[in-house]
């Protein structure tokens, strides 16, 4: 299978933009166009570039709770980047493409499951709407996130957090130094996804050499035992010693000896803001590392050659690296009810702030803990903006693999939350039968999506 | 009165124009020796015409793809720049190449400078080795040309007398390897094709003809043939072109179109959407090397009228070769053109030697004349409308960058089918059937090619690029690097910068009358932001003179579309 070609959709996106000045803005990938224009790299027979598509509204819906609802946070743009992230997994699937490369924006690792505005420059989760697009359309179960962008991905975290079949690993720059603030070795996963989430916190300042010791000592065993059907790479790029908003060290060849070893099915661009002294050459460098050619030429102009590190500072990192390799082996040997307690719900409540669009969100999360399936899930959440009344809404969502005792206990649910006056919006999503229900109380009426049938 | 010549593989077709009306045909056979083709054709047209009376010619010409198809020129050395990216080693150019240290961004910032004592090293193997012409190249030469010119002198001071060739004179978009191959074949070429231009300009003057000439280009333009010594390897595929040209001067304007161009051993197709010829998205492929070459977006397919048709096992296979004419023409081998004139679809050749073709292969199959010769034809119309959904299907794969250029993306399908060369008659009506389109023979169909090129309009363009933030900027075409010296330098600035550096190139060709009308094809503009200030911005304007053909065929006068 490896000598199939490499896809790429290139969607720079150049009129879109958060704000004229905003870091996620027109010229982001101004300069990677440029650079894998002039390299030619487009020209190379291991490469194919793909025009890009659209995403559907029930593509969407599927995996988020949009307030009020789809359209109304999404832009064509939006659409755009999810959906080139769906194409070149369709060609990916069908054997076409032995993997690909999203390179595209908006990102969207910071977007979680309820929707109230932009968080972390993201509105929509391209890695999750893939995800639930992969298991809906090609019945793909075991699928691995590993997400290498400096900043947390709490949004893939959230979504992800309770299902079993996806595991979700994160490195990044601690949260205690940068946004969005979490990613901790103890957020592990719900009871019934228990370390199926692994956040590795890394201290400012660290280099190659150190990111590939947490590769080669946790991430590539845990992948190992784990065996997806599919890997994504949530390709964030500001872990580069040259980017504005992280303070790391990580080197465009780095960057690519990781894509090497890690050998995803798709990277999906995420963050990256050094537009001009980092992006051209790792983008390129990972484009190369995926078509499988020799990246050892990609040199950014001020390479700093190798950096000494840190020995307090690696030995921090060794000790996470170990505690977590622990946690993974132990992981069907722990009481779960020790830690998340032993009642027919596990609940968790969540305070969310919305850096772009300055929401405050409250959410009481309940999880159904089913000896038959992952169980359904209700999120009761209240958002202020800041002006006029907190919105509230209430939330079911039915797992893909939902037994029906669970999918019948979340229609229920559902049923009772439309006859509360509290709740303005109530919303159902229902991925066993790839059906969503949204309930507006002003209007009193209620919107059904059922998208495409498998095999449409 | 206007003159179009178009030098083909086999046929130089000629035709003379009279304000729109076709006055003088004629076909002649090509011979080795183009200029005696061009000429034999130029005088059976102009029998009993003044060559005062001619104000233009303009012809297409084979000399540089035969030039490179044969490898008739001397040998080319490689001195390359290409920094850090790729490994050189995934680049493989024909020839000996060296690389050198030095190195320029996106942004035409010197990244990594030159090391001349590398260029003296490389000059004098390469001298060793027999050369005396020699392409220089770097990555991002485009966007500053100083080391391929710091190389270029260091060259010449070593070797006086070399041909050099540098990259960014060849050609201004991006493309490294593109600009190696272009920057290579154009110095291959061009010593050869100037002996051409002057004897072609020697042999018209003597048939005192006064008129400008013009030779046709890939894609479509003209230049005045004077000008073409520049960028020689530009007149490769113009045959395709032309043909091209000709059904959208043959045909009402705003059509979209299929056009089918059948000749002997291969079926050239080409799009006309919405009156304006299809380019290709990226540059030509040039014995199967990629180059910055500009051209129609057409597609050859290795099958026509006199491609041999053999019987192998129980199937009937149409080769992509050709052995000569078909067998009712006296030809060794059956061809489809046999099984056209089975089926009374064309009225070439004897009847008897194409049935008796047909029998040879259908007799062991046990197949009747009729059904072998339905069965030969079908399969080159299922070869050819295959080929017509999938050139449909990758022009709607085009890549977009901008949210906008996604959206109004929309399939578009052809409501003809215009079929121009000589298997046009017998095979274009069933290929139309098949793809729900209107079959389309236009009058003159056998010298359309003649006719695109004698109405084919010049086409110059500017392409600048502003960095606001550096103070400079490039006209790509010309290689020119400046300095920006107004402050208040903006989009509407850069605009009208480009502009006249339009009618500075024009009135360079002799080419005044042009530059009315002039289209904006590409207009871009960022903003640079540096910790969240705005502190500069790239602007890349690309302004043309009008693309496609001066009037409209047979409607008389000179309507100019609209």
């Amino acid at each position: 299978m490896r000598n199939k070609k490499t896809g790429l959709v290139f969607f720079p996106a150049f009129d879109w933009a958060i704000s004229p000045t905003h870091p996620e803005r027109e010229e982001r990938l101004l300069y990677t166009r440029d650079q894998i224009f002039e390299e030619g790299v487009l020209d190379l027979p291991e490469i194919e570039e793909y025009a890009p598509r659209l995403a559907t509204i029930h593509d969407i819906a599927r995996v988020h709770f949009c307030v009020p609802r789809v359209q109304s946070q999404v832009t064509e743009a939006h659409l755009i980047a999810a959906g080139s992230a769906t194409l070149l997994a369709d060609a990916i699937v069908h054997g076409e493409l032995k993997n690909g490369f999203a390179l595209v924006r908006p990102p969207g690792h910071h977007a979680m499951r309820v929707v109230h505005g932009n968080r972390g420059f993201c509105n929509i989760n391209n890695e999750a709407i893939l995800v639930e697009y992969l298991r809906r359309h090609h019945g793909i179960k075991r699928i691995a996130i590993v997400d290498s962008d400096v900043h947390h991905g709490d949004g893939t975290q959230d979504i992800f957090y309770h299902d079993p079949d996806v595991l979700f690993i994160s490195f990044h720059q601690d949260g205690r130094t940068i946004y969005p603030g979490t990613g901790f070795p103890n957020e592990l996963g719900g009871p019934g996804a228990y370390a199926r989430t692994i956040n590795i916190p890394l201290p400012p300042g660290l280099g190659d050499e150190t990111f590939h010791y947490v590769v080669d000592n946790l991430i590539l065993p845990i992948l190992e035992d784990f065996k997806p059907e599919f890997i994504v790479n949530s390709a964030g790029q500001d872990n580069h010693f040259t980017d504005p908003l992280g303070s790391m060290r990580f080197t465009a060849r780095g960057y690519a000896e990781f894509t090497r070893k890690l050998n995803p099915h798709l990277a999906v661009l995420e963050g990256g803001y050094a537009i001009e002294t980092a992006l051209p050459y790792v983008n390129l460098a990972i484009l190369l590392a995926l078509a499988g050619h020799d990246y050892s030429y990609v040199r950014e102009p001020e390479w700093p050659g190798t950096m000494p590190e840190n020995p307090e500072r690696v030995a921090r990192v060794q000790r996470v690296v170990e505690q977590l390799r622990n946690v993974w082996e132990n992981r069907d040997r722990v009481d779960l009810d020790k830690i998340f307690g032993a009642g027919t719900f596990f609940q968790r409540r969540k305070h969310i702030y919305y850096d772009t669009d300055y929401i405050e969100e409250e959410q009481l999360e309940r999880v159904r803990r089913c000896p038959n399936c992952p169980g359904y899930i209700t999120i009761d959440s209240r958002a202020d903006h800041g002006y006029g009344h907190p919105s509230r809404v209430f939330c079911v969502s039915i797992p893909f693999t939902a037994c029906g005792a669970c999918q019948t206990e979340a229609y229920d649910a559902y049923e009772q939350a439309r006859g509360l006056a509290q709740y303005q919006f109530v919303y159902l999503q229902d991925k066993s039968t790839d059906t969503f229900l949204a309930f507006d109380r002003d209007k009193d009426q209620e919107w059904v999506s059922e998208g495409p049938k498998v095999g449409e | 009165m206007y003159i179009g010549i178009d030098v083909g593989g086999t046929c130089t077709d000629a035709v003379l124009l009279d304000r729109g009306l076709v006055r003088a045909m004629a076909k002649v056979p090509t011979r080795e020796d183009l200029l005696s083709s061009l000429l034999e054709a130029l005088d059976e047209i102009m029998k009993g015409v003044e060559g005062e009376l001619v104000e233009r010619v303009v012809f297409s010409t084979t000399v540089i793809t035969n030039l490179i198809a044969e490898k008739k020129y001397d040998p080319v050395g490689l001195i390359l720049m290409p920094g850090p990216g790729l490994s050189p080693s995934l680049y493989r150019f024909p020839t000996d190449t060296y690389i050198i240290q030095g190195a320029i961004d996106y942004r035409g910032r010197e990244i990594i400078p030159l090391r001349l004592t590398e260029v003296d090293q490389a000059v004098a193997e390469l001298a060793a080795r027999g050369y005396h012409k020699v392409a220089v190249v770097g990555k991002f030469s485009c966007r500053n040309h100083r080391h391929e010119k710091e190389v270029a002198a260091r060259v010449r001071w070593n070797y006086p007398d070399w041909h050099v060739e540098l990259g960014h004179q060849v050609a201004g978009q991006l493309n490294f390897p593109r600009r190696v191959v272009s920057a290579y074949l154009t110095c291959a070429t061009r010593e050869k094709y100037q002996f051409f231009v002057r004897s072609v300009q020697e042999a018209i003057a003597q048939r005192g003809i006064k008129g400008a000439i013009f030779i046709l280009k890939a894609d479509g333009g003209t230049l005045p043939l004077e000008s073409s010594l520049e960028v020689p390897v530009e007149t490769i595929f113009s045959g395709p072109a032309a043909s091209t040209l000709g059904v959208q001067a043959l045909t009402p304007p705003g059509e979209t179109a299929v056009v089918v161009d059948i000749g002997g051993t291969t079926t050239d197709l080409a799009l006309i959407l919405s009156g304006q010829p299809l380019l290709a998205s990226r540059g030509a492929r040039v014995d199967d090397m990629l180059t910055h070459v500009r051209a129609l977006a057409v597609k050859s397919v290795p099958v026509g009228g006199d491609s041999v048709v053999e019987r192998v096992g129980k199937d009937i296979i149409i080769y992509s070769e050709r052995l000569g004419a078909p067998y009712c023409l006296g030809g060794p081998m059956p061809t489809p053109t046999d099984a056209l004139r089975v089926l009374g679809l064309t009225r070439l050749g004897d009847v008897d030697r194409a049935r008796e073709a047909m029998q040879m292969l259908g007799a062991p199959l046990g197949l009747s004349v009729a059904e072998v010769a339905s069965r030969v034809t079908t399969r080159v119309i299922e070869t050819i409308t295959r080929e017509i959904e999938a050139m449909f299907s990758r022009w709607e794969q085009e890549p977009a960058y901008r949210v906008w250029e996604v959206l109004q993306k929309k399939k578009v399908r052809p409501g003809t089918v215009v079929g121009v060369g000589g298997g046009a008659a017998g095979f274009v009506s069933q290929i139309a059937a098949r793809l729900g389109c209107y079959p389309v023979i236009p009058p003159y169909a056998p010298v359309a090619n003649a006719i695109g090129a004698a109405v084919a309009r010049p086409t110059l363009q500017v392409t600048l690029r502003a960095d606001t933030e550096q103070g400079i900027y490039i006209i790509q075409e010309e290689g020119y690097q400046g300095k920006i010296t107004e402050r208040s330098f903006n989009e509407e600035k850069a605009l009208e910068l480009a502009k006249e550096w339009l009618c500075k190139r024009a009135a360079r060709h002799g080419l005044e009358d042009c530059v009315e009308g002039l289209e904006v094809t590409r207009r871009e503009v960022f903003n640079m932001v540096r910790d969240w200030v705005t502190v500069g911005r790239l602007i890349d304007v690309t302004v043309q003179t009008r693309r496609g053909i001066l009037h409209h065929v047979g409607a008389g006068g000179t309507s100019d579309e609209k």
